[in-house]
């Protein structure tokens, strides 16, 4: 019996012990710090600032980066390790209606640098500058130099490879591309409004469109007396949290010099998932050449579609992916004439190393000809943004 | 002797009762703790739908009526304001609202990221000072000098509340 006492004793003890313990613990697990003394309030206090003011002008700087190693073909490009563009963000309230907003890109190149043959190195560029004025949430107007607003992944993504799933850019976007005009440098109009929960949004732009080399916009000017035009249209609905689709209408006149001037309409649809559950982006273009005052019609389609899954708890730091690709040139288009056809299928994963930095490797098959054979390559990034 | 046993044993009972109720209660209040949507005293919006209010905390809207900018005030992370948030609010990772934010401000959508507050005393201090401020506070910590915003028409308490 005393021993069967002594046993109850250690219960009552140890039960005691347990209240005694697991209430002060359990009040610091769950209680705000603050409430816990009021010498601890005026300790957190003390040891936490007050919320400052928003003051201007407030200049935020960021920027992302990547390293490249790539096996494949000549022809297709690069191989062995490479940098990737170094850029630079910079955002600025100038006041509670005012931001400036900058991207500088160092891209490393064969042939940036002088002599003969020219040295490597990099080219610095003003990716955009933007300088806008926040009237409300239904219109913002902008000035400056954009990424066209006629594409979403050209808009999404810009020069963060970081924030895109994959290594590469879809073709009919790339950088230094032709199908789709990657900058526009005017004004701009944008603005959104709720519509019952379908969360319509607008930006319509007026501006220099192509220069004189298709790939580029006109920094230094329009090269013709016909501004761009560009409308970009779309919903995010309340109830597909997740979800954007959108149109798009781009009208410009193109000169180059010694030809005859054509009159250019993009008309772009797209449809994205954002969530990662599965992730789906879905983009498609038709560019309409037309000779001024009569002549050939060439008309010209690309599109792609990609998919990527982040699985749920332990492998939220993979995401696989897939995108498939369509370029479909007009032979007799006169402005694409070396632009390629393409059939392309990029298939990769992308890591997360940490919450800024990711690893991606991915396989791309490219068919540039339908009776040529595919040109295959496999390429390593590490992205990141600091 | 039997009566000091029975005696002995109703205390080890009520100890371990004790001990159960000591680490159960916290943990219920935590999880039906709701969390309330907390503005300046100036900002002229009494109710906001989940809606509005996810496009509110992802930056999709910039202005209240009036064109008065809106100042997010974010919980750090841990806290469970930041968690109700996420997943209730923006139905995303810590890692996926990071980026959000990142993508955010690089698309030039916005320059004012969300401003983070490090406990309650601080989230209430400037809610209150700074116009047009928006917070998520423990509806425990919610006082008389706050202004509560209804989210789809009910308040931190009520049945149905999102918040939780």
């Amino acid at each position: 019996m005393p021993s069967n006492f002594g046993d109850r004793s250690a219960l009552f003890a140890a039960g005691a012990a347990a209240v005694c313990l697991a209430s002060p613990l359990s009040a610091a697990q769950h209680e705000p710090v603050s409430s816990l003394t009021s010498g601890n309030v005026a300790q957190v206090n003390q040891a936490t600032p007050a919320v400052p003011e928003n003051e201007y002008p407030s200049l935020h700087l960021s920027g992302f980066g990547d390293v490249n190693f790539l096996a494949q073909k000549r022809p297709e490009g690069s191989r062995g390790f490479s940098e990737g563009q170094f850029v630079l963000h910079l955002a600025s309230a100038l006041s509670p209606r005012t931001n400036f907003f900058g991207e500088l890109s160092f891209t490393p190149r064969a042939d940036a640098g002088t002599g003969t043959p020219a040295a490597t190195g990099f080219n610095a560029e003003v990716e955009r500058a933007i300088i806008r004025f926040d009237q409300s949430d239904h219109l913002k107007v902008s000035f400056g130099r954009y990424h066209t607003p006629i594409n979403w992944w050209n808009t999404a993504f810009h020069h963060g490879q970081w924030l895109q799933t994959t290594i590469s850019r879809p073709e009919m976007v790339q950088f230094g591309g032709r199908f789709i005009p990657v900058h526009f440098v005017g004004a701009l109009a944008e603005g959104g409004f709720p519509a019952g929960g379908w969360n319509l949004n607008y930006q319509a732009g007026v501006g220099n469109g192509r220069g004189n080399v298709i790939s580029r916009g006109g920094d230094a000017g329009d090269n013709n007396a016909r501004p761009a035009w560009a409308l970009n249209v779309f919903s995010k609905p309340d109830r597909a949290f997740g979800l954007q689709v959108g149109g798009s209408l781009y009208l410009d006149r193109i000169s180059l010099a010694g030809r005859p001037e054509f009159s250019e309409r993009i008309v772009a649809a797209h449809a994205v998932w954002q969530r990662e559950d599965p992730e789906v982006i879905a983009e498609i273009a038709n560019v309409r050449h037309e000779q001024v005052g009569g002549g050939p019609v060439a008309s010209n389609l690309a599109y792609y579609i990609q998919t990527a899954y982040r699985p749920p708890s332990v492998g939220r730091l993979w995401k696989p992916y897939y995108r498939f690709e369509h370029i479909d040139i007009e032979r007799t288009d006169a402005i694409f004439a070396t632009v390629p056809n393409l059939d392309g299928s990029t298939i990769g994963v992308r890591y997360d190393i940490s919450m800024y930095a990711a690893i991606k490797s991915e396989v791309r098959v490219r068919r540039r000809v339908s009776d040529q054979p595919r040109a295959n390559g496999w390429f390593l990034q590490i992205s990141f943004t600091f | 002797m039997p009566r000091r046993l029975l005696h002995v044993d109703r205390l080890i009972v009520l100890g371990a009762l004790c001990s159960v109720l000591a680490w159960w209660a916290p943990l219920r209040a935590q999880a039906t703790t709701d969390v309330a949507v907390v503005v300046h005293p100036d900002v002229p919006v009494d109710n906001l739908t989940l809606g509005d209010l996810r496009r509110l905390v992802l930056g999709d809207r910039e202005f209240w009526p009036g064109s008065v900018r809106i100042t997010l005030l974010v919980r750090a992370p841990v806290a469970h304001e930041r968690n109700v948030m996420l997943m209730n609010v923006c139905q995303m990772t810590e890692a996926q609202f990071r980026q959000h934010w990142i993508g955010k401000v690089f698309r030039a959508d916005t320059a004012v990221a969300p401003k983070i507050v490090y406990s309650a005393e601080m989230a209430i201090e400037a809610v209150n000072r700074i116009a047009g401020a928006i917070t998520l506070i423990d509806a425990s910590q919610v006082s008389r000098n706050l202004k509560v915003v209804k989210i789809d028409g009910r308040l931190p308490g009520e049945r149905g509340y999102v918040l939780r």
